[in-house]
């Protein structure tokens, strides 16, 4: 029983960690239609830049994340054109397409990853992995740390910043349009290539940011990426194929479930169970959780 | 003055041919009007000089400056606005971002407030429905969304694709009403209608298309009392 405030408390962390992948995953789909199987990949890629900045630098990851952010996003922008080229051939199913593409990409990523930074899990140090909180109340305790907690803060911040984004900017607007009717959004002066270029850049700029906090409050190791990526794909099918509103509670039930499975069995059973109950809700309502997906 | 000139346009979908070496003007200031029955092709004529579909053969001028086969949000930057067939909102976004989302380029944004106050003085109905999602509007309220989104964008040409289309008389009255508005404050139309009587009472020069081809042109009354277009298109 002492455990389940811990459970929660570490499931609203992985959830808070799935809303941002999730959104980016969600976003390139909804703008790009590509389901981008390498998401783990950009996640590792980006963990693994924080862990040897760190080293070298030791300078606090915290803070390398606006740089590493910056660097991917940049990385995502000029790599999406190959993308768009390989999903705009006349042949061939183009969802197809870009599954395979991206999913090879994974693996050479992966493969790559192997090569040049080993088979060995590190993590990340930084200074807020020594404090910790003691939260109390209604008869329960947990501690939480202060890692953790800067982590939720930090998903919090970028999912507020999306939205933000999304909703309250013209080049939300124009994402948005891109996503709701390609053609149209065209007619309104919606530049698809840039556009989409810049949504892959910021989806590619978060996940790497995203990599570094795991690589802190988690590990990281070049093997890390599939569970990722199973995880982010689970989380957008449960919210609803592009139904981003949705991603935030699916995220946190994902999250919730998962730890609590950790508890209770074997680890290697957690994604099978998770699995189980993603297709038991399906099997009620097929468009996600508030049935409003595609 | 020429606005909007195609000279032998060709287009395909794949194999098929669907436009055949069509040639047009728009004069400036003009209200011009294609006319032509299912499947003739007036849509894809309407996609040609927007850049949604490229022509295989031709060209199009847009004040001298060659156009077809720049990418569609090119065009759009240039002053020209079509209202598509079938409204093609934006079905998750509200009355009103819809109408935001016409002034996404610069030279709209500048003149958003003045536009969507505009908008809603031509459609009362939208400013009482801003709120409501799009996807859950009646098709006439949508079409009024899609020629209002029109005209967030400023255009300097715009181009209606069967605005008439599923509308109610009065509402048929209504679009109408609103396009001669347009005409009168100077806006060059191309429109595409298959409620012919009206188009041709409001049109200053017309063109009859069939299967592909530009076979008739002339203005409104000429063609009124051609036997032909009477025949085929007044069912008198
Ligand atoms: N995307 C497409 N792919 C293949 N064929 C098409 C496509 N769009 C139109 N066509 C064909 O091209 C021809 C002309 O179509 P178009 O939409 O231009 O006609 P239209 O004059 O606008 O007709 P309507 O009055 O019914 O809207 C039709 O035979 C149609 O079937
Ligand atoms: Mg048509």
């Amino acid at each position: 029983m002492e455990l389940l405030p811990q459970a929660l408390m570490d499931g609203i962390m992985l959830g808070a960690i799935y809303i941002i992948i999730a959104i980016g995953f969600s976003l390139v789909y909804g703008v790009m239609h590509v389901i981008d199987f390498a998401v783990g990949e950009w996640i590792m890629l980006g963990a693994f830049a924080g862990f040897y900045l760190t080293e070298w630098t030791h300078v606090e990851p915290m803070l390398l994340l606006p740089g590493v952010f910056v660097v991917f996003a940049a990385a995502g922008y000029l790599f999406q054109p190959l993308i768009h080229r390989v999903l705009s051939g006349h042949r061939g199913n183009p969802l197809l397409m870009g599954l395979v593409f991206t999913f090879g990409l994974g693996l050479m990523f992966r493969g790559l990853a192997q090569t040049f930074f080993g088979f060995y899990s590190h993590s990340i140090p930084s200074r807020f992995s020594n404090g910790s909180f003691f939260l109390q109340g209604g008869g329960f305790s947990t501690t939480v740390s202060s890692v953790r907690l800067a982590g939720l803060v930090y998903a919090l911040a970028i999912t507020g910043i999306l939205h933000y984004l999304l909703k309250h900017t013209d080049f939300g607007l124009g994402v948005r349009a891109l996503a709701q009717n390609r053609d149209a959004a065209g007619l309104m002066g919606v530049d698809n290539k840039r556009t989409s270029a810049f949504v892959y850049g910021i989806y590619v700029g978060i996940s790497a940011m995203t990599g570094v906090l795991i690589g802190m409050i988690l590990s990281l190791s070049a093997k890390m990426g599939p569970d990722f990526t199973i995880f982010a794909f689970f989380v957008v099918v449960l919210a609803g194929m592009g139904y981003l509103a949705g991603v935030p509670a699916a995220a946190f039930l994902l999250g919730i479930i998962q730890s609590f499975f950790l508890i209770y069995l074997d680890p290697g059973y957690t994604l099978l169970a998770v699995f189980a109950i993603l297709y038991t809700i399906l099997l009620v309502s097929p468009r996600g959780l508030f049935g409003k997906g595609v | 003055m020429n606005v909007l000139e195609a000279r032998g346009v060709s287009a395909s979908y794949g194999d098929t041919q669907v436009l055949r070496e069509i040639s047009f003007t728009v004069k400036k200031g003009l209200l011009v009007a294609l006319l032509g029955a299912n499947g003739a092709g007036k849509t894809t004529t309407l996609k040609s000089i927007c850049g949604l579909v490229r022509p295989s053969a031709g060209t199009v001028r847009y004040d001298g400056r060659v156009i077809s086969g720049l990418p569609v949000h090119k065009v759009a930057e240039l002053g020209i606005t079509l209202v598509p067939e079938g409204r093609q909102l934006f079905p998750k976004m509200t009355v009103e971002e819809n109408l935001v989302a016409g002034s996404y380029l610069k030279k709209a944004k500048e003149k958003r407030k003045e536009n969507l106050d505009r908008a809603y003085a031509v459609f009362p109905r939208l400013a009482e429905r801003r709120t409501q999602m799009a996807e859950t509007l009646s098709g006439g309220e949508q079409q009024m969304v899609a020629i209002g989104r029109g005209l967030m964008q400023s255009p300097d040409l715009i181009m209606f694709d069967e605005p008439s289309l599923g509308l109610s008389p009065l509402l048929v009255e209504e679009v109408f009403r609103v396009m001669r508005m347009l005409h009168e404050q100077g806006l060059t139309i191309f429109l595409v209608e298959q409620n012919v009587r009206q188009t041709l009472r409001i049109a200053d020069y017309c063109y009859v298309m069939e299967n592909g081809r530009i076979v008739q042109e002339g203005n409104g009354r000429d063609l009124e009392s051609d036997p032909r277009v009477r025949e085929a298109y007044l069912g008198f």
